[in-house]
């Protein structure tokens, strides 16, 4: 098989790596690529500086351990609903795999998506693929390091401006935004914004295709999710082949050849420099440049388009397809079970807890009036977006008397108020030396904030 | 099959350092998140001392903890499975 001779050698990062220089495409593909690459950098850049409620819409707020979620307010307490999010994620990825294949890898990828946006900028400043190999395989010139500063200096703008907004989901980007013109930023912001525009300069800028060769997990294990009626960019070697050269108007019969001009054009195109020819193979993204660039000849030769195109396993042999297989509805129904889960426990959530801690030093006291008397801390947190007043009640033994030391409890939103609570009770009406009360907490005016806690009320047990 | 003979020696360095850098830096992701949920950073002060640090100074040297725990491990399983390979190519000469 021919090997791309095209590309130049470079110090390797890996065994022997040649240096790619993907060539321009243009199609149908490309353009749903290059749609979903800027849809995507939108939102990435954009988000942090959409408003919600008065704050920032999505913000991930370590200091305040609090995260923002539009209308949504999550505190450490809700890790739960972040991992439950996260698994969903990760079965999504599984669902779509086995249904439409790397579609992740092709269209969506934080690496592939970024790495469009540099090769774009890098072509506008050094030009086509001819033109960028001839570039780098020149002597040294003062007009060379001029274009090779200028595109650095662009791509490190542009990295900077990716670091600062990352930090922008974890502290608030306005505020961020005026301490850089200040030039108050704190070292660790500092730190993160650089370490984040150093990760996308040197990943998209020089790693590219060999994240996704060496080291995305998602690369290796993907085959587990493939069957053969998973989506394929596949070439059609029934048709394709015996490739070769001929000129226009050729007999192919005659000539015994294929489709395949053999131009060479797939590869070139390929941001991971393989042959689609060769079969299916694990550094394919199924990104569908080259069904674009194949497409393209087609057309120019007046063949039919669709050498190399998207299909299945089973449609490329002629089989039967199945798109509603065992496996796509496993992870349907594991996916929509966790999605309906969790939306229950999202809707049904009580942004209100109460938290009861005994006092540790006394055991339990006995009043003038001959009563046991416990004594508690109580944490009350408010994890609405306003703020509430609240009854405290108690309940567990017969005639039990609530003492706080503050008549009213209010409670600001999205903070922790402290008191304390004494419980009094007649030692009689105890039907052991340790009976569990409840305490419970309900919102004034809003019935539903109500929560429940149970403590231990400790006497001195009868003789 | 004849035996192929395991040429670790052949790998190159930079690809070690990502095997052992990348899976532990996703890692200590993971861990920094789950442990700093779980505990506030302020209650964190080790031996009662009088150490005044922000939340995102706590985090980050979490992090870098954390990161720090998964490359001696990495590394370990590395280290582990070269030296046992220069082994089998020893015995293979």
């Amino acid at each position: 098989m021919q090997s791309q001779k095209t590309s130049t050698e470079e110090p390797a990062l890996y065994a022997a790596h040649n240096k790619l220089y993907p060539r321009e495409v243009s199609g149908y593909f490309t353009r749903l690529r290059m749609l979903s690459v800027v849809v995507l950098l939108g939102i990435y850049y954009l988000l942090p500086f959409i408003q919600w409620d008065g704050r920032q819409a999505l913000l991930f707020d370590l200091p305040a351990r609090k995260f923002y979620i539009f209308g949504l307010t999550l505190w450490p307490q809700d890790f739960i609903y972040l991992a439950a999010l996260l698994i969903m994620a990760g079965l999504s990825l599984f669902f779509f795999t086995a249904l439409v294949g790397r579609v992740w890898c092709g269209y969506a990828c934080p690496q592939t998506v970024w790495t469009e946006a540099y090769l774009w900028m890098e072509r506008k400043i050094e030009g086509n693929r001819g033109r960028r190999m001839k570039l780098d395989k020149a002597p040294t010139s003062a007009a060379k390091i001029r274009t090779k500063a200028i595109k650095h200096t662009v791509w490190i703008a542009f990295s900077l401006w990716t670091g600062f907004t990352f930090v922008g989901y974890f502290t608030p980007i306005n505020e961020l935004g005026s301490r850089l013109f200040t030039g108050d930023l704190g070292t660790w912001e500092t730190f993160w914004i650089l370490f984040y525009s150093f990760a996308t300069y040197g990943n998209a800028g020089f790693m590219r295709e060999q994240v996704c060769k060496y080291m995305c997990p998602y690369a290796r294990f993907q085959s587990a999710m493939f069957d053969s009626d998973t989506l394929i960019v596949a070439y059609h070697p029934e048709r394709g082949e015996p490739r070769g050269s001929r000129r226009r108007g050729t007999d192919l019969q005659k000539a015994g050849l294929g489709d395949c001009i053999d131009c060479n054009v797939c590869v070139q195109v390929c941001p991971t420099g393989i042959d689609i020819r060769d079969g299916l193979q694990y550094e394919c993204i199924a990104c569908s440049a080259c069904i674009d660039a194949c497409d393209e000849i087609m057309d120019k030769v007046s063949y039919p388009r669709g050498l190399i195109r998207y299909t299945t396993e089973n449609a490329a042999i002629g089989k039967k397809q199945h798109i509603l297989r065992p496996r796509v509805m496993v992870y349907a129904t594991i996916l929509l079970i966790l999605f309906g889960t969790l939306l229950t426990n999202l809707l049904q959530r009580i942004p209100l807890e109460l938290d009861v801690i005994r006092d540790r030093n006394t055991l339990y006291r006995e009043t003038r009036d001959g009563l046991i008397e416990n004594v508690y801390t109580l944490k009350i947190l408010n994890m609405d977006s306003k703020a509430h007043r609240y009854i405290l009640t108690a309940d567990g033994i017969e005639g039990m008397k609530l003492l706080l030391d503050q008549p009213d409890i209010e409670v600001e939103a999205g903070t922790v108020h402290e008191l304390i609570a004494r419980l009094q009770a007649d030692e009689f009406n105890m039907e052991e030396r340790s009976v569990t009360v409840e305490f419970q907490l309900q919102a004034i005016e809003a019935n539903h904030l109500t929560t429940i806690e149970e403590a231990r009320f400790v006497g001195p047990g009868k003789n | 099959m004849a035996s192929v003979s395991p040429l670790p020696e052949k790998i190159p360095g930079i690809q070690k350092a990502i095997a052992v850098l990348w899976p532990s830096f996703a890692t200590a992701i993971v861990a920094t998140g789950l442990f700093f949920s779980a505990f506030h950073p302020g209650d964190l002060v080790p031996f009662d001392l009088d150490i005044d640090v922000s939340p995102l100074a706590a985090y980050s040297i979490g992090f870098f903890l954390f990161w720090l725990l998964g490359i001696l491990s990495s590394y370990g399983t590395m280290y582990f499975i070269i030296s046992n390979c220069q082994v089998l190519n020893k015995q293979q000469d």
